[in-house]
């Protein structure tokens, strides 16, 4: 693995604990967990703000199995207003606004997520396919329906979890001014 | 967890000569036998709704369909809804102290379909009154009901007046004189009225066959299909009444109650499980899981599988009981079941023999007595017992042999301080060494030698069978009549499947 790049902007709370490789960006107001996992293999990742990155989760940004080199892979963009909940596998090659991945969900490096989207929890979506907007996928045979609205943002947890997890943590230091 | 749903390869014969693992079979201790889930007879105990946690009488419960008439679950993924609040403005928007008016919708946590989806209003109470949908068969359904009531009622009419009609040949002094009440009705020039009973039912109306059938809509084949707007075959049968088609046409459902059941051992009529009869406790007032009664065994270590030469197995027994047991490796002996159940099978139609013979006997014995009962009903036993379970044969072959070890051992009694207690694990047991390789607590394994039939080709499955016999303690006629726990011998024949050759 390259060395670590990673570029941390102010209000953003990124636990000393969690494991991050590669070129990556963590937006403002997000948080990272202990020993939650973001590898950028393939190219680099950029962290929307305010998303929720929960313990055991893994952002992966994998080289396709049919591609040999790291040539013409794009940035990996994730949107503001994520949730990644505990031990969830996404390695989706586009992600949106306000989308929720429940715990152990798996969602396969050809999926491109838009916006509003819920992965239920223990949900695997592996085929290449691109989920609408507002989309959820939920039981053991991943049935899909359409929502009227995205998913509630998580505000008050985020902000508790604002506050808490400096008392109990080593907090990454950012490194960027505020995004203007 | 995996040795309860994996793969058994050690099961227990019940009684009934079924092979299930342990976990899957009880043990009366009033008959001292193992029985399995269709030896036991279920009970419905009580009916509850598993979200409100209320308790429902079976008559309540009928009306209303077994559903619980407060919960609803979700019509997209069959799990319960609840209830949330959403704030719509002030109640007085005139008054800036006055509250906020809270309107309430439904939503499902699980895979977020929600009332206002399908445009189900808001509502001003948390509990509800949410709309129900009307049946549109509901008339129809209901004109069938009470016709087909009407039918029972009048047949039951029917057979009540055939019964009098043996009583004597008259039943009133107009029939005496020949002369009927409706013939008599008819001579005055009464219009005849028939007795409200005897009336002919009125029939419904039969529904008719059409051959015309709508034609099937070009978009069918045209326009491509949306997934997404369809519903499930799930979702469709959840609401059988209006079996919607599209997604938006999707209404919340009333709860399906669930039971407890009890368990019946089918030849004592003793209990074998029975729940305690509040819905929000999950303990039981009678438990007899054979688990908790029988030595458990289980397989250590298989060595290699060949033909011709003896195979080393390990099994580790394990005591569950609060008393001392000796085990003793016997024959499997699959004959000696086989005749245990020719003899049962000779007892039964002996039996048999016998009610049949009665029932011969009844009609000479007992010549025409006006009213008496019909005979069929006399020559019934006092009281049947339920249903019971013929034993049948041991199915399973076993392809190999266990070679009987000499001795026996020692299981000492469970002990649940013992696992934290590294101190005394010295006992005073003498073993067999060359049976007993391993000792803790309540816990033996022991070795056994496997000899593979001849004949049996690579590749395929190896069972061995073998029988344990156990000291049982009964503590039922301890308590009953303070004397010491009656000691019995109890034989289990256990199958092991040893993996492939």
């Amino acid at each position: 693995m390259s060395r670590n790049n990673i570029k941390i902007f102010s209000g953003a709370l990124v636990c000393e604990g969690s494991k991050l490789r590669g070129d990556i960006t963590v937006g403002s107001g997000t948080i990272i967990h202990p020993s939650a996992t973001v590898i950028a293999e393939a190219g680099p990742i950029v962290i929307g703000e305010n998303c929720l990155i929960e313990e055991q989760a893994k952002i992966i940004h994998r080289v396709p199995f049919d591609q040999q080199n790291k040539e013409n892979i794009p940035i990996l963009m994730i949107g503001v207003h994520n949730v990644f909940e505990v031990d969830c596998t996404v390695e989706a090659s586009k992600i949106g606004n306000n989308n929720v991945f429940e715990p152990k969900c798996f969602v396969g490096s050809r999926v491109t997520v838009t916006n509003g989207c819920t992965i239920g929890a223990g949900c695997h979506i592996t085929e290449e396919q691109i989920l609408n907007e507002n989309i959820s996928i939920c039981g053991a045979k991943c049935q899909m329906r359409e929502g009227l609205d995205k998913p509630a943002p998580q505000n008050l947890q985020m902000e508790t979890l604002l506050k808490m997890l400096p008392n109990y943590h080593y907090i990454k230091k950012p490194n960027m001014k505020q995004q203007v | 967890m995996s040795y309860i749903t994996g793969p058994e390869y050690v099961r227990y014969a019940c009684t009934c000569g079924l092979l299930k693992s342990l976990p899957n079979l009880y043990f009366c201790r009033h008959c001292s036998q193992l029985r399995c889930g269709f030896c036991v007879c279920p009970e419905v105990d009580s009916i509850f709704c598993g979200k409100c946690s209320e308790n429902i009488p079976s008559a309540e419960a009928k009306v209303k369909k077994n559903k619980c008439a407060n919960c609803l679950i979700c019509p997209s993924c069959q799990q319960d809804l609840s209830t949330r609040i959403a704030s719509k403005g002030v109640v007085n928007p005139d008054d800036s102290k006055s509250p906020a008016k809270k309107t309430y919708y439904l939503s499902c946590y699980f895979c977020g379909w929600n009332s206002r989806d399908v445009g189900i209003p808001d509502q001003t109470s948390p509990t509800g009154g949410w709309p129900e949908r009307e049946n549109v068969h509901s008339n129809r359904l209901q004109e069938l009901l009470d016709s087909y009531k009407q039918i029972m009622l009048s047949q039951k009419q029917q057979k009540e007046n055939d019964k009098k009609k043996k009583f004597g040949k008259f039943v009133s002094y107009t029939d005496r004189t020949g002369i009927t009440a409706s013939a008599l009705r008819k001579r005055i020039g009464i219009p005849d009225i028939p007795h409200a009973m005897l009336r002919k039912p009125k029939l419904p109306e039969s529904s008719t066959a059409t051959t015309e059938v709508e034609e099937l809509p070009d978009k069918f084949f045209t326009q491509e299909i949306d997934l997404l707007e369809v519903t499930t075959i799930e979702q469709r049968l959840l609401q059988p009444e209006s079996q919607p088609v599209t997604v938006d046409k999707l209404f919340p459902a009333h709860k399906q109650l669930s039971i407890k059941k009890s368990l019946r051992c089918r030849h004592c009529e003793r209990n074998v499980s029975k729940p305690e009869y509040n819905p929000n406790s999950i303990k039981f007032k009678i438990q007899l899981f054979a688990y908790y009664h029988i030595p458990e065994v289980r397989l250590v270590k298989v060595g290699d599988l060949k033909r011709g030469q003896p195979c080393e197995i390990i099994i580790k027994f394990t005591n569950p009981t609060q008393h001392q047991t000796t085990i003793t490796i016997l024959n499997l002996d699959l004959a000696e079941q086989e005749r245990y159940v020719e003899e049962q099978q000779m007892m039964d139609i002996s039996e048999n023999l016998e009610v049949l013979s009665l029932q011969f006997k009844q009609p000479t014995s007992l010549p025409s007595l006006p009213g008496s009962q019909p005979s069929s009903l006399l020559s019934l036993p006092p009281r049947q017992p339920h249903l019971t379970i013929k034993s049948r044969k041991i199915k399973q072959t076993v392809n190999s042999t266990v070679e009987i070890p000499q001795s026996v051992f020692i299981l000492p009694p469970r002990d649940d301080a013992a696992e934290y207690d590294d101190s005394n694990d010295t006992h005073n047991i003498e073993d067999d060494s060359n049976l007993v390789i391993w000792r803790k607590s309540n816990k033996v394994c022991i070795k056994l030698l496997v000899n593979i039939h001849e004949g049996e080709t690579i590749g395929e499955e190896v069972f061995c069978g073998f029988t344990m016999d156990h000291v049982y303690t009964n503590i039922i006629a301890a308590n009953f009549e303070n004397k010491q726990p009656q000691k019995l011998n109890h034989k289990v024949r256990i199958f092991l499947n040893l993996g492939k050759m």
